[in-house]
């Protein structure tokens, strides 16, 4: 930054006072010298040859004119050297302050200088008599690089009688690399050699800082088109200022469709309302760019196709006016990958309840065979009812009353094993835990009588409802139940026979606790608790408690367990009230 | 459905002859329906039955005295029929087992006839076969019955002899003669004679040949 600093010089006008003194002072010292030098008696005799008086007058008032004359003169010179001089001193201290150095130099090969300003030593670290001697050139100082450059530019403003002004580098004397901006013109001509006046001055710094900027500009504009989100600058109102290349192809819009139009017509009509409310947040509090901000909303491109998209704005700071920045992340292999995760979690699930069912069949058919013999009897009664003279229709109604009855009994166990088994989307829905709790009892139950197990229901009342996939809930309380049955049929019913399932309405959710009375966890077992293909059970596949923990996961809570003080094992998990996601 | 008909028609005056014993068919379910349609179809049979839900109702009601058999669910919460089947033979109380079993109990169905259950049918239940099995239970309760009796019978006069009487009993039992007795065990054959006659008079034996059968009941 070139800024010379004026110092407020109290400035003698030096007209009107040394004149008017000089005039005084010339005027006294002509009368005087008339009368000092030229006494009226040695003038007498010209005074006798002519009209004395007239004579004497004219000579008196032509010496003191003379004499005014000549000590005017005299005083003024006087004085034009010694303003002369302080004029010089002035500039001097004028040149001094410049920061660079003045010049005055021919035009030839390398600039041989006639005259510099103190600035010079500062500057190339040679003194101002070594360069005015022309000891060295300024030519050699130059960057060769340069050079060439800056010859052309001189000549160039030379002959069209302009100011040229330059940037180059200069080595110093000790070798370092400056860079120099010189501005100066041509000023007249001495033999045949074009005289050149100017200034250089120092500009490394102000080179440096640029150098740094263009830098980290360039590496930003480098990070930003090579950036896999799409990065989009928008003003206060929304309007869309500068895309990136990955924004190009995210949305299909070329910068000339895009650029000015508003932010909102990449994001899904049905997804404004979302953006509109996040807008506001970050307009609000200028902290959108804190961690985890952003929201997630679908993009639409120029075709009209929808996507889910992750949407963070920052303010662009040091701007005149407000500034944004949105980074836009495309989520669709993420979303993809989710969701193949989330098949592959679910069919697992299938398939761990098609093995489930598999173990329970036994029990199952078990549980089947009591409606189907007490069907089986039914209509043997009723038949022999009917054959009996008279036939004993009164009786034969209650008869096929009961029978209706167990056939219903026999449907009904095998429709709860077939909506366990069912393969389905997961899907999430309101329910009751408690109604859950209930289902699954009916379907363990099944395996509790053949294991002389009671299991209790201990149910608190008035639960409020949880969003969850009832189904892979229904069957992780299945596969703890089955476990704890196993562990308390290994520790010999010593404990006792009794298994219990709980609900409890906490602050978060609704915490489902299963408590057997079996042989407890002990560290070996619990270390490889949950990895899959561990099995303690000669039969187990080991992928049960490893696929119930996935889908508690996946309902945002976590399957912990206990060991109970007076032995047995607990374990419970809260379904929080708020699992529902939308896009999940 | 014709040809059951007509086998059902057939076989109810055979029953209703046989049903008139005091023998009574004790059900023992675990599960209602179960208990009441076999109820049922024996009472379109005027079989006398008692129904209960558990092996304990029955062992706090049964006092020994009732005749009949039981029909009993091998798997039962509690106490399961196995079980009972023990805890009737250490009562001695000798009612025949129809067991009833349900899928893949077979190695329980195998192990309750071991100790002596008189069958095991599978759920769902042929009719005919339980009503046939409970007609087999009863001949064979009826026959045990007579057997106990007449055990009972042999052991009390077998107790009212002496000592000695006992011991020539055993020996002359085995086949040996008075004269091999009487060395053995240093008395005369004279004296040998006269237990012996005492022996037969006692267990009310005309024969030797009636005396080694009572010896073989008893071993039994």
């Amino acid at each position: 930054m070139l800024q010379i600093n004026i110092k407020p010089y109290s400035i003698i006008s030096l007209e009107p006072p040394p004149y008017r003194l000089a005039l005084l002072v010339a005027i006294l010292s002509g009368c005087f010298a008339t009368f000092i030098i030229f006494p009226v008696e040695t003038l007498w005799p010209l005074i006798a040859v002519y009209d004395l008086s007239t004579v004497k007058r004219l000579g008196k008032l032509l010496i003191v004119l003379l004499v005014i004359l000549a000590v005017y003169r005299l005083f003024m010179e006087k004085y034009r050297v010694r303003s002369l001089l302080f004029n010089t001193e002035r500039l001097e201290t004028l040149l001094k302050n410049l920061p660079g150095m003045a010049y005055r130099c021919f035009n030839s090969k390398n600039w041989p200088m006639d005259f510099v300003s103190e600035g010079c030593y500062a500057l190339c670290g040679y003194k101002r008599s070594e360069i005015e001697n022309q000891h060295v050139l300024w030519g050699m100082f130059t960057h060769q690089d340069d050079i060439e450059a800056v010859e052309k530019s001189v000549l160039d403003a030379v002959d069209k009688g302009e100011a040229f002004e330059v940037e180059y580098r200069i080595i110093a004397r000790g070798g370092e690399e400056k860079w120099v901006w010189e501005r100066g013109r041509a000023v007249g001509r001495m033999d045949d050699e074009i005289i050149l006046e100017g200034l250089i001055t120092d500009i490394t710094d102000r080179k440096l800082a640029e150098q740094s900027l263009m830098q980290a500009e360039a590496y930003s504009k480098a990070v930003v088109d090579t950036a896999v989100e799409a990065v989009v600058s928008i003003d206060e109102e929304g309007h869309i200022e500068t895309i990136n290349l990955a924004a190009e192809n995210m949305f299909e819009y070329t910068p000339e469709m895009i650029l000015g139009e508003n932010i909102r017509c990449l994001i899904s009509p049905d997804y404004l309302e979302e953006y509109d409310q996040y807008r506001s947040h970050f307009q609000e509090d200028h902290l959108a760019h804190r961690v985890g901000g952003g929201c997630e909303v679908m993009g639409i491109r120029q075709n009209g196709s929808t996507f889910p998209m992750h949407f963070v704005v920052s303010e662009i700071l040091n701007q005149p006016d407000r500034k944004y920045v949105g980074l836009i992340r495309d989520l669709s292999v993420q979303r993809e990958a989710e969701r193949e995760v989330r098949e592959q979690r679910d069919q697992l699930a299938h398939v761990d309840r098609l093995n489930t069912l598999g173990e329970m069949a036994s029990a199952i058919a078990h549980e089947i065979n009591q409606p189907l013999t007490a069907i089986s009897m039914y209509s043997q009664t009723g038949l022999r009812l009917l054959n009996q003279k008279p036939p004993q229709n009164e009786r034969c109604l209650d008869v096929l009353y009961k029978l209706s009855i167990q056939a219903h009994r026999a449907g009904a166990i095998i429709e709860h094993s077939q909506r366990f088994s069912r393969q389905n989307e997961s899907h999430r829905e309101e329910v009751d835990c408690n109604v859950l709790l209930r289902e699954v009892h009916k379907l363990a139950e099944v395996e509790a009588r053949i294991r002389d197990i009671v299991i209790i229901l201990q149910l608190a009342g008035l639960l409020p409802m949880v969003v969850c996939d009832p189904v892979q809930i229904q069957q992780v309380v299945l596969n703890l139940l089955r476990n704890g049955m196993e562990s308390m049929k290994e520790a010999g019913y010593k404990r006792g026979n009794r298994i219990v399932v709980q609900t409890h309405r906490s602050d978060i959710g609704v915490k489902i606790s299963v408590i057997d009375s079996g042989t407890g966890i002990t560290a070996d077992v619990a270390e490889q608790l949950y990895r899959p293909f561990s099995t303690t059970k000669d039969t187990g596949t080991g992928i049960g408690l490893s696929i119930s923990r996935t889908i508690i996961r996946a309902h945002g809570a976590q399957l912990k367990f206990l060991n109970n003080e007076n032995g047995g094992v607990t374990f419970y998990f809260t379904l929080p009230y708020t699992t529902y996601k939308k896009h999940d | 459905m014709e040809a059951l008909l007509f086998i059902l028609l057939c076989l109810t005056p055979r029953i209703k002859n046989m049903t008139k014993t005091e023998q009574q068919v004790f059900i023992i379910d675990d599960d209602e329906a179960v208990r009441d349609s076999m109820s049922m179809l024996l009472d379109t049979v005027d079989l006398s039955h008692l129904c209960f839900a558990s092996a304990v109702e029955f062992l706090e009601f049964y006092d020994g005295t009732q005749h009949g058999c039981l029909v009993l669910d091998i798997r039962m919460p509690g106490m399961s029929g196995l079980e009972l089947q023990e805890r009737l033979k250490e009562r001695e109380i000798i009612l025949p087992i129809i067991f009833i079993t349900g899928h893949g109990d077979i190695p329980m169905a195998v192990e309750a006839m071991r100790k002596g259950a008189l069958d095991f049918m599978r759920k769902p239940i042929r009719e005919q076969d339980l009503l046939d099995r409970i007609q087999d239970a009863f001949k064979q309760e009826t026959g045990i019955r007579k057997e106990t009796v007449k055990r009972k019978k042999i052991t009390n006069l077998h107790a009212s002899l002496t000592l000695r009487e006992k011991e020539i009993f055993k020996l002359v039992a085995s086949g040996k003669a008075n004269k091999v007795i009487g060395f053995e065990l240093d008395i005369s054959e004279r004296t040998v004679e006269v237990h012996r006659a005492q022996v037969m008079k006692k267990l009310d034996a005309q024969t030797l040949a009636e005396l080694v059968k009572i010896k073989i009941e008893m071993e039994k």
